[in-house]
C-alpha cells in the first residue's frame, strides 16, 4: 500500500513513464472522474462533453441473460444492436436537445447522482490510458420517479494539449431489463 | 361502456369518444391476455436470432413466457417455458444453444422438439405410471413472413398470410424486398410504466411527432441537414395513413427511387451512399414487389395487431399500467456494413430507451394510460375525433385509407379492432377483410 492506494491498481511506475509515479496518476485521473461527477450532477452538460475527444466511441451494449457457458454472449458486441452506440455528434445531439426548451425528458430535469470509484489504470501505447471505475447513478425524475444504475466503465484517454480526453467509453450496466422508463441521463 | 355483461363499447367511431378505463381495468387487462393476446398473431423473434439448429431465444406472448427453438432437424418451435410437472420455467436465460431443456427443479427432460424425454424414477417413483407423452411441452401454431417468427395458441385463427392481409402489400417494401431477406439485432429492453395499448396506439399518431419530438428534429436538422419537420407539411403530406385488419400503416411517397429510405440513420454525409444501395438493389426489388412498390413508397410508422410497433420492436403486456417493451432493428443482409451501422445507430439513437425522440413519449404515454385512474378522471372520455368520416377506399392503396396523413382514424380502428376481439367468442365471431391489393411481383410471405 501507499497513500492507500493497493499497489495492484496500476502499473509499475516506470511503464507510465515521463517521471510520474503511478500515485500521482492514479490521483490524477481520480480528480478527473470526481470532475466529470459533479458536472454532470450539477447539469453543466457543455462542460462534461468537452471531457470527450471529437472521435469519441461511446458504447453501452445489451447485457445478456446467460448461463455459465454461455457467458462469452453476456455483453453484446459491436455491430449488434446496443443501449448507446454514440460518436461526437449524436452526444452532442443529446446536450444541444436539452438546450431547445423542449425535451420533455429532462424538462424538468432529472436530480442525479453519480458516484464513481474502484478506479484502476492501465498503460496504453503512446501515453494513453485505460481507466476502469465502477458507478452508481441514481436518479430522481419528477415528484416520485427513481432508478438506480450500477455499472462499470471502461475508458481509453489521450492527454490532448495538456488535457485527458476520453477517445472510447465501454459502459457495462448491471442489468439484463432495464428498469426505468427511459435513459435521458448521461453515464 | 357496459364492463359488467363483458361487451365492450369502448370507442365511438362518430364522436371519437374513448373509454379511458381500458387502460388501467385489472379485470379489462386479465381479459384481454385471453381474448387478445391468447388469440392473435404475436411476433415473438426472427430466425437470425436462431441460426443454428438446437439454438433458442427466450420471447414472450403476452405475459407467457415462451421459448423459441429450432430443433435437430432445423424446424422452428414456440413452446410455454414451463415444466408440465410443477409449472416451473425449464429456461431462465435469454438465449442457448441445446438439444435438451432441463427443469432444474426436478430433472423433468425435454427435447427441443417439445417431447419429454425423461423423468427421474420413472420406474420407481412413478411405478412407471408417467404417460410422457401427454407431457409434451405446451407448443403455439408458429408461422413466419419475412424471417419475423409469429406464434399464435389458438387452433382456430386463421393463416398468418390471412391475418396479415394485405397489410403485407405494405410491409413488403420495408420487410420483403431482396432475395437474401434480413436479420434482427437486439433486442434493448425496458420497463415503461404504461398501458401496452397507449404504445401501440402511438404508432399510428403523426399529430405528436411535431411537439412531442421537436427537440431531437430541431438536433436533427442542425446536425445532419434534414428538413424540419413541422405540422404544416404533414397536414399537407401526401403520405398515406392506412388501416387493415387491426394494422395500422403509414405509406410515404418516395420523390426518386433511390431516395435513402430510412430517416433515421441517414446523414448529409452518408446519403449518397445510400442512394448507390437503393440504386443498385433496385432491379431485384423491382422483380421482388413491381415497380410502385419497389421504387415509389416507403414505409413509415405501423403497427402490426395486437402488440408490434414499428417493425420487430414489442410492446409485452405486464400487468395495466406495465409494459416491457423490446427494440429490435432489422436490416437486410446485404447491405454494406457502413450502411448497417449508420441505420444500428440511427435507430438506437432517435428510439429504444435511450432514443432521442422515444425518451420523450415516456411521460405522455404514461399520461394517457393513467388519466384513467381516478373516479373523477374517469367520467370524461378521451377525445378520438380527429377526421372523424374522412376516410375510405383509395384506387392505389388496400384497406381504409384516411383523408389526410394527420388523422386519428387508425387510432378509432385501432381501439374497434381491440372490441372485435374482446367482444368475440371465438375467432368465427372476428373479421377477416377481404385481399384486394395487386400483389405485383415474386415475393411470397417467405421468398
Amino acid at each position: 500500500m501507499q497513500d492507500g492506494i493497493p499497489d495492484e491498481v496500476g502499473m509499475t511506475a516506470q511503464t507510465f513513464g515521463d517521471g510520474v509515479s503511478q500515485s500521482e496518476l492514479w490521483h490524477e485521473l481520480m480528480q478527473f472522474y470526481i470532475n466529470e461527477a459533479w458536472l454532470l450532477d450539477d447539469r453543466k452538460f457543455r462542460e462534461w462533453l468537452d471531457l470527450f475527444a471529437d472521435d469519441v466511441f461511446y458504447f453501452m451494449p445489451r447485457r445478456l441473460n446467460v448461463g455459465r457457458q454461455d457467458l462469452s454472449r453476456e455483453i453484446s458486441e459491436e455491430g449488434d444492436l446496443a443501449i448507446f452506440e454514440d460518436d461526437k455528434t449524436y452526444m452532442t445531439m443529446r446536450v444541444d436537445r436539452l438546450d431547445t426548451g423542449m425535451a420533455w425528458s429532462e424538462d424538468p430535469p432529472s436530480r442525479t447522482r453519480h458516484l464513481v470509484g474502484n478506479l484502476v489504470i492501465e498503460p496504453l501505447p503512446e501515453g494513453d490510458l485505460k481507466a476502469k471505475t465502477a458507478f452508481i447513478l441514481y436518479r430522481s425524475h419528477h415528484e416520485t420517479d427513481e432508478n438506480i444504475f450500477a455499472g462499470s466503465r471502461e475508458d481509453h484517454l489521450r492527454k490532448e494539449d495538456g488535457r485527458w480526453k476520453i477517445y472510447k467509453r465501454i459502459i457495462v450496466l448491471d442489468a439484463n431489463v432495464i428498469l426505468a422508463k427511459n435513459l435521458s441521463v448521461f453515464f | 361502456m357496459a364492463v359488467s355483461n363483458k361487451k365492450y363499447n369502448v370507442i365511438d367511431l362518430k364522436t371519437g369518444k374513448l373509454d379511458s378505463r381500458i387502460f388501467s381495468d385489472p379485470d379489462i387487462y386479465r381479459e384481454e391476455l385471453e381474448k387478445v393476446f391468447g388469440r392473435t398473431w404475436l411476433m415473438i423473434g426472427h430466425e437470425s436470432l436462431v441460426p443454428k439448429v438446437n439454438d433458442f431465444f427466450h420471447t414472450y406472448m403476452g405475459e407467457d413466457r415462451v421459448i423459441l427453438t429450432r430443433d435437430g432437424k432445423g424446424k422452428l418451435h414456440a413452446f410455454l417455458n414451463m415444466c408440465r410437472h410443477r409449472g416451473n420455467p425449464i429456461v431462465r436465460t435469454d438465449v442457448g444453444n441445446t438439444k435438451n431443456f432441463f427443469c432444474p427443479y426436478h430433472g423433468w427432460t425435454y427435447s427441443n422438439d417439445g417431447s419429454l424425454e425423461y423423468v427421474p424414477g420413472e420406474e420407481e417413483a412413478y411405478y412407471g405410471a408417467v404417460d410422457r407423452d401427454s407431457r409434451s411441452l405446451i407448443a403455439a401454431r408458429v408461422e413466419t413472413y419475412a424471417g419475423i417468427v409469429f406464434a399464435n395458441w389458438d387452433s382456430g385463427a386463421p393463416s398468418l398470410e390471412e391475418y396479415l392481409g394485405d397489410a403485407r402489400w405494405c410491409l413488403d417494401v420495408a420487410f420483403n424486398r431482396l432475395d437474401a431477406g434480413t436479420e434482427a439485432i437486439g433486442p434493448v429492453k425496458w420497463i415503461e410504466p404504461l398501458n401496452w395499448k397507449t404504445a401501440v396506439d402511438n404508432c399510428s399518431d403523426n399529430y405528436h411527432v411535431p411537439t412531442t419530438h421537436l427537440s431531437a428534429i430541431l438536433v436533427q436538422a442542425r446536425h445532419f441537414g434534414l428538413p424540419r419537420l413541422t405540422h404544416e407539411a404533414q397536414f399537407e403530406s401526401p403520405s398515406k395513413h392506412l388501416f387493415i385488419n387491426g394494422h395500422s400503416l403509414t405509406m410515404r411517397m418516395l420523390d426518386r427511387p433511390d431516395q435513402a429510405r430510412q430517416t433515421h440513420g441517414v446523414t448529409q454525409e452518408n446519403r449518397s451512399l445510400f442512394e448507390e444501395y437503393y440504386r443498385s438493389t433496385l432491379a431485384e426489388a423491382e422483380r421482388r414487389l413491381g415497380s410502385v412498390r419497389a421504387g415509389k413508397l416507403q414505409l413509415g410508422n405501423h403497427s402490426i395487431f395486437p402488440n408490434g410497433v414499428l417493425g420487430l420492436r414489442l410492446a409485452h403486456p405486464r400487468g395495466p399500467l406495465e409494459t416491457e417493451f423490446w427494440h429490435f432493428v432489422v436490416l437486410e443482409k446485404g447491405m454494406p456494413d457502413e450502411l448497417k451501422r449508420a441505420l444500428r445507430m440511427g435507430s438506437g439513437n432517435y428510439n429504444g430507451v435511450a432514443g432521442l425522440f422515444e425518451q420523450d413519449d415516456m411521460d405522455n404515454w404514461r399520461g394517457v394510460s393513467r388519466s384513467s385512474l381516478t373516479p373523477l378522471a374517469q367520467k370524461y372520455s378521451q377525445d378520438l375525433s380527429m377526421g372523424v368520416g374522412r376516410a375510405g377506399s383509395d384506387p392505389d392503396f388496400p384497406g381504409t385509407v384516411a383523408e389526410r396523413y394527420t388523422s386519428e382514424n387508425n387510432q378509432r380502428s385501432f381501439y374497434r379492432r381491440w372490441e372485435e376481439f374482446m367482444n368475440a367468442e371465438s375467432w368465427e365471431d372476428i373479421s377477416i377483410e377481404p385481399g384486394t391489393a395487386d400483389f405485383e411481383g415474386t415475393a411470397t410471405m417467405n421468398g
